[in-house]
């Protein structure tokens, strides 16, 4: 069976630069660095079946956003493999609306920046409006909305430009209950249609009760996975456990797991720069030499 | 291996109705807040205009240029700097500016500095239009060479294509460069003919201070745009200038394209 998502041993590696001239020089001189590093994924691999619903769960600063940042595609993986079948869409609570135009005008410009035709935007517009359901305020500018309403509408917005695999980053965590109810009831529909979603969420109760699988991420790598019910009791074990450590206790058991995740420069990460060509060199000097040429000819004023 | 010229240039043709688009929402956001809305695009330069003119016109009424008033000369090369200095300004900022909104969709983000340089371009059609009228009052004779004119605003669109492209990358990486940008396009001001003729320079310092001078781009295009209205010299009479500022723009839309596609899947990691 063709896969949907796979990931095969991705590691995501955030430089940690103490001065900002560093991040300069390693531009320049990518090989002379010494910086501390820190690993926010560490060989993570899984694999995903199409119309599988995967929920993700992890502490805070597990690594659950690089993972689903890496799935839509705004970051890239610094080791690893990552293969995507189909158009991922990533719904966060900062939706990125703009603020001074009006939500409306907002819904027309997220989709054309989704890639729709005028067409199918106006065909589309009326359910839009409808689940984002905020009634008048569609003609006021976004920046007069409420935090709930803006994640409405980039909610309403996300999942009515035809994605065919969801990533949703805690972003019903602000809605009331009804929005809830309803996004969880169009994920139905979506689950329905054999679409693949990543449902990320601190909500033991919606994961059990959506989720096929549970993917539980810790400090950058996969502690456990496999069916919802039993990763999800184990977790909230975990938790519960975690919970009764003394405040010591859980300050040295973060400060050992981070330890872990800071490297300094030990581990040989490739670098993704290629060194640049003989061929290639020759190609950019062959370019910089007519302008410099044709420069001499007119100061000289030949 | 795709050549990055021919990929990013065919993001831009097949997103054609995008930019287009975008460039208009981009206006709106601009002036949604303001009562007079898109008329500010028209009003904001008439005012400057008419200062340029109020000073140099009536108060300190500058000496006639070639036989060519000097307001009439002023003008012709301020409108385009109107349209030159934010497009360069606000283009190399537009990447830093929207990747975050861009990055979670599949958006090309080599339209960016392109959706901005057409959201500028609206206003500067106007002015043209005004240009045209205030050319038509001096009683400036129509002229085969007035065709030149456009082949000047190609110049003036591929170069500023290529150098957004260039330098929104750069900016993105290196924030200091925007500031640099900035003073530079300050400095340009005065080191392109615009406010006065460099045949000044050359009475006093001979003619190499001024083909230094001439290296600036931009010093070809707004010369260009004079010659074509006050009927100058042809395009291509002066084949080695020509030629420079080609081969100039190609290698930047090169250095450029190449560039953008090797940094733009770690734009994110940068800000």
């Amino acid at each position: 069976m063709n896969k949907k998502v796979v990931f095969e041993n991705v590691v995501k590696v955030f430089e940690l630069y103490s001065k900002r001239s560093d991040k300069i020089a390693s531009l320049i001189m990518p090989k002379k660095r010494e910086n501390k590093k820190f690993v926010a994924l560490n060989q993570v691999s899984f694999e995903v079946n199409p119309g599988e619903t995967i929920g993700i769960v992890g502490l805070n600063g597990s690594g659950k956003s690089t993972v689903s940042n890496i799935l839509g595609g705004v970051i890239q993986p610094t080791e690893g493999k990552v293969i995507m079948n189909g158009e991922p869409s990533l719904i966060a609570i900062s939706a990125g609306l703009n603020g001074s135009l009006t939500g409306l005008e907002n819904v027309e410009l997220k989709c054309m920046m989704h890639g729709l035709t005028k067409k199918q935007i106006e065909e589309r517009l009326p359910d839009i409006l409808d689940f984002a359901d905020i009634g008048d305020y569609i003609y006021q500018p976004v920046k007069n909305y409420s935090s709930g309403m803006k994640s409405r509408l980039g909610f309403a917005i996300s999942v009515h430009t035809d994605p065919d695999i969801l990533i949703i980053d805690e972003a019903l965590s602000v809605g009331d209950s009804t929005f809830t109810e309803k996004c969880l009831n169009k994920m139905n529909e979506f689950k329905e249609q054999g679409k693949t979603i990543f449902f990320i969420s601190h909500s033991a109760g919606q994961m059990r009760k959506f989720c096929d699988r549970v993917i539980w991420l810790h400090y950058g790598t996969i502690k456990m996975m496999g069916e919802s019910d039993k990763i999800i009791d184990q977790y909230v074990r975990f938790t519960k456990w975690f919970n009764k450590l003394s405040k010591e206790e859980k300050k040295k058991h973060k400060n050992e797991m981070l330890a872990k995740q800071i490297q300094e420069n030990k581990v040989p990460v490739k670098n993704k720069q290629e060194k640049l060509s003989f061929l290639e060199l020759i190609k950019n000097i062959l370019i910089l030499i007519p302008p410099v040429v044709m420069a001499i000819l007119l100061i000289l004023g030949v | 291996m795709k050549n990055p010229v021919v990929q990013v240039l065919k993001e831009q043709i097949d997103n054609w109705d995008l930019i287009y688009r975008m460039a208009l929402f981009e206006i709106k956001g601009m002036y949604q807040i303001h009562y007079l809305g898109t008329f500010w695009q028209f009003l904001n330069p008439a005012i400057q205009i008419a200062i340029y003119w109020f000073v140099f016109g009536t108060i300190r009424a500058g000496s006639d240029v070639d036989g060519t008033p000097y307001f009439l000369w002023l003008i012709i090369g301020l409108i385009p700097w109107f349209f030159i200095s934010p497009s360069i300004v606000q283009s190399s900022n537009s990447v830093h500016q929207k990747i975050g909104l861009v990055s979670k969709m599949n958006f090309p983000v080599s339209l960016l500095p392109t959706i901005r340089i057409f959201s500028n371009s609206f206003q500067y059609m106007i002015m043209t239009g005004i240009l045209a009228l205030i050319a038509i009052l001096y009683g400036v004779e129509p002229s085969i060479k007035m065709f030149q004119f456009i082949y000047y605003l190609i110049c003036l669109y591929i170069f500023l294509f290529a150098f957004s492209l260039l330098s929104s990358t750069i900016s993105t990486l290196v924030r200091d460069f925007q500031m640099f940008l900035q003073s530079m396009m300050r400095m340009l001001l005065y080191l392109t003919p615009i406010l006065w003729d460099t045949s000044l320079v050359t009475d006093k310092f001979g003619p190499v201070v001024e083909n230094i001078l001439k290296l600036n781009p931009f010093f070809y295009i707004i010369d260009g745009f004079r010659n074509s209205i006050l009927g100058g010299e042809w395009f291509f009479e002066d084949v080695v200038y020509g030629l420079y500022f080609w081969s100039l723009t190609l290698a930047l839309l090169y250095f450029g394209s190449k560039i953008h596609l090797k940094f733009r899947k770690d734009f994110v990691d940068y800000l």
